[in-house]
């Protein structure tokens, strides 16, 4: 049994419910600010294809892993082997691939992060702190993308 | 991304990320939003004016990797330090100004990594 796709439509909203803290933060506070990123929305920042405009002029897009969790096609950050604890939140059972991308080749780097900071509104120049969550990663090497053919580039999941 | 916005050092354990005015991004202003298809996903009003983020501190290794269940394979570092600096922006104009600032130094790391991978078509 694949514990990662029982898991409760609950634990997951408060997931994403924090990691759409990014940068949008609180909605709603003293400031009333509404700034933007994350959302839950997972981004993947168009590849910066070396070999644009030999094929055509549109940006390479990579295929997601076919793996899923919840409604999207990732893992949550942990171990690769296989070797979280079945304590481990969102243990999957196997290793947890770094990658949100397949046809991958090459370096990745990954950071689940909380942090703080300030934010500001520009309507009332009011500021407040605010805290945040984030799963960032980028992807760096060689992927085939939706028309087949390898592209080389760097592209970002934030 | 553009070219050499992301650099892993296996050898040395350490990655930096660094980027500068990510724009479009989507404001989906409620989780439903952003993940269900019958609803619509917000506006594209912000942007991420910049971002640097750098990893180091090895506290694990994982060497050959082999998963041949999710058909992925690689060297991973797991990390313990890792700081973000980001500033991003609603713009005035939205009528919903704001920006943000983060402050590095209050940076933690649940979980962090970096790695060299294969996966999909060449997994092996």
């Amino acid at each position: 049994m694949n514990d990662e796709k029982s898991i409760s439509w609950k634990k997951l909203q408060e997931k994403w419910l924090t990691r759409r803290n990014l940068i949008r933060g609180a909605a709603g506070t003293a400031a009333g600010a509404g700034l933007v990123l994350g959302s839950g929305l997972r981004l993947s920042a168009l590849a910066d294809d070396e070999d644009e405009g030999k094929h055509n002029k549109c940006k390479a897009l990579a295929r997601p892993i076919p793996h899923i969790t919840g409604p999207g096609h990732f893992f949550f950050p942990g171990p690769p082997d296989g070797s979280a604890p079945s304590t481990f939140p969102h243990f999957p059972f196997a290793g947890f691939d770094p990658s949100t991308i397949t046809d991958f080749k090459g370096v990745i780097a990954q950071a689940d992060l909380d942090f703080d900071g300030m934010g500001t509104s520009l309507e009332t120049g009011q500021s407040v702190p605010y805290h945040f969550h984030t799963d960032w990663r980028f992807f760096k090497g060689t992927f085939v993308a939706i028309d087949g053919l390898e592209h080389r580039g760097t592209q970002t999941f934030i | 991304m553009p070219e050499g916005s992301g650099e892993v050092d296996l050898d040395d354990g350490t990655a930096e990320f660094h980027a500068e005015n990510i724009c479009a991004v989507f404001d989906a202003f409620t989780v439903p939003n952003s993940i269900s298809p019958d609803r619509p996903l917000g506006f594209v009003s912000g942007r991420i004016d910049s971002v640097e983020i750098k990893w180091r501190g090895v506290t694990k290794s994982f060497m050959g990797v082999h998963d041949a269940t999710n058909h992925f394979s690689g060297d991973f570092l797991q990390i313990g330090m890792v700081t973000i600096a980001v500033t991003a922006t609603t713009p005035k104009t939205t009528g919903h100004g704001f920006r943000f600032v983060s402050d590095p130094a209050t940076t933690k790391v649940n979980y962090a990594e970096i790695g060299r991978e294969r996966n999909g078509v060449f997994f092996s």
